[in-house]
């Protein structure tokens, strides 16, 4: 070696090669397609407003793609590190001298650079907010998560066009074919390239499955990774304690009051007067936004029975309040057709128990296909807008 | 080709979409901040973890039976790969006193149960593939594999 960093032609394995990269990639990005489309399902949740109404049905339908989209994530990461490893080379290889050619490759290197740094910021930052760990101090999780999806996903589409001959050569031909390989890297490793992508594939199912156990209760064993093992009052974790949200006071206060508006009709109730209601019992997921999720028998009187006590219309937002004082969630937006759902009710008991005090006693809110962040728990004030 | 251009078209809209939504909705000191994690994570993998692989792959070569390799580099890579990803599990950083119900279980002991399967699992192929060479004289100095 004449010089400290190695050329493209350092690289000699036979595995660090287009037909490998080609299929882990292809693995690759449908995972990432994944991600980013469940993603945008759960943005769009999470919008106070929705020009196009977010279905209610099926109860199960944010448990199931927020739950894919972790583990989408998850699969990534053994994926990514794999393609990555197969086109290391390619990093060192030395731009060429043609000015033309120079630009078109520093468009695409630049391009390539993009790509990585996303993929990286997302999955790293997808992990550590998955495990509710926020090592950064200033940007705001869910916007930046979200705007760089974007930059992901566009960044790979780019890098699909650019690359689709090789793509398609590869794809097209034996996986053991060595037409597009770079010359000289013709060393056999301690595997095979059969050997490589089959472990490969085995890493992204040993990811699934140590993580899986938090959103698939049939997996809650094997999960050695899951943030949660689904144990929790009434069976269902809790995500945030009252204590963490400083209603422990207020909420097993004897003077505890929900407060029901619609313009000038208001009606103040207690916990009795909410169980005096007709009492029904729903099966319900809660769904967190960071993947895990657990299904519950929810007891409480129908939201809309509750709103029928101050005559308010179909068809209308209402502000949930919670008794917390700060935070992003204290109130959110339940969207019309959410309210008018006969399955959404306000809580005031969990598997036959009275709802626990984490699970937000006196009363929750808990509606079908509902990011849980969403659920607002201690309710303080409905507000029919 | 035009198929090829339509795709640079579309992911670039794309692209310039998330740029817009990063720098309109943010601060500049959050930025700032996203610019740092771009170029960490792309520093930390090419310069930190991509040289660690080629290191930790030369030495194997030096002392690994040749018989054991393949085992030995499946089980790296699963353990390996797996083992990055839980590091926010492992370390516990998301672990809050008041809240028993998350991370309620032990990940380190969780990830010896992981190793200790794979490490069983690297034995048990390497035996395998070494009775289905019938001991067949392999030396365990450094030096390629020949190609069969």
């Amino acid at each position: 070696m004449t010089t400290l960093l190695p050329r493209e032609e350092s690289f000699t394995s036979r595995l660090r090669s287009p037909a490998v990269a080609a299929r882990v990639g292809l693995w690759l990005g449908i995972s990432f397609g994944v991600c980013f489309l469940t993603g945008l399902i759960s943005h769009y949740a999470q919008n106070v407003s929705h020009p196009v109404a977010f279905p209610t049905s099926p109860a199960w339908g944010y448990r199931v793609t927020q739950g894919l989209h972790v583990l989408t994530g998850y699969a990534s990461v053994p994926l990514l590190l794999v393609k990555l490893w197969s086109v290391f080379p390619k990093l060192f290889a030395r731009p060429p001298h043609d000015a033309r050619l120079l630009a078109l490759h520093a468009a695409e290197r630049a391009s390539i650079g993009v790509l990585v740094a996303a993929a990286i910021f997302q999955l790293a930052s997808g992990l550590a907010n998955a495990a509710q760990w926020y090592p950064w101090t200033s940007f705001s999780f869910r916007s930046t998560h979200y705007a760089v999806a974007w930059v992901a996903i566009g960044a790979l589409v780019v890098h699909i066009a650019v690359k689709l001959p090789v793509i398609r050569a590869a794809l097209g031909a034996d996986l053991d074919d060595e037409g597009q390989d770079r010359p000289g890297a013709d060393r056999a490793g301690a595997l095979s390239r059969r050997g490589l992508l089959r472990t490969t594939w085995l890493s992204a199912g040993v990811a699934v499955l140590a993580t899986a156990g938090a959103s698939v209760p049939l997996l809650r064993k094997v999960s050695v990774f899951g943030v949660n093992s689904g144990d929790g009052p009434g069976g269902i974790p809790v995500n945030k304690t009252a204590r963490a949200a400083r209603v422990t006071a207020t909420a097993t206060s004897a003077s505890y009051t929900m407060t029901v508006t619609y313009g000038d009709r208001e009606v103040v109730l207690t916990r009795a007067d909410l169980e005096a209601l007709t009492q029904r019992t729903e099966t319900l997921p809660i769904a967190c936004v960071e993947g895990w999720s657990a299904s519950g028998a929810w007891t409480g009187p129908r939201f809309r029975d509750v709103l029928d006590l101050v005559d308010a219309p179909l068809d209308r937002d209402v502000r949930v309040t919670s008794l917390q004082e700060s935070g992003p969630f204290r109130a959110t937006t339940l969207q019309a057709g959410f309210v008018d759902d006969d399955r959404t009710l306000l809580a005031l008991g969990l598997d036959g128990e009275p709802l626990a005090l984490d699970h937000g006693y006196p009363c929750r809110l808990i509606a079908p296909n509902r990011p849980g962040v969403l659920q607002t728990k201690w309710v303080a004030r409905l507000e029919v807008l | 080709m035009r198929t090829r251009v339509a795709l640079v078209a579309l992911g670039l809209l794309g692209g310039l979409y998330g740029a817009f939504l990063l720098l309109s909705r943010q601060a500049l000191a959050d930025w700032v901040e996203v610019a740092v994690w771009f170029a960490a994570g792309v520093v930390l993998h090419d310069f930190v973890l991509a040289p660690l692989v080629l290191l930790l792959g030369a030495a194997l070569m030096r002392v690994v039976p040749v018989v054991a390799r393949p085992a030995v580099v499946v089980g790296l890579v699963v353990l390996g790969t797996v083992t990055l990803l839980a590091i926010p599990v492992l370390g516990g950083f998301g672990v809050k006193a008041d809240n028993p119900t998350l991370f309620d279980r032990s990940y380190v002991g969780g990830w010896a149960v992981l190793a200790g399967l794979v490490a069983a699992g690297v034995v048990a192929a390497t035996v395998a593939r070494g009775s289905r060479r019938h001991g067949a004289a392999e030396g365990t100095a450094g030096g390629a594999r020949p190609r069969r």
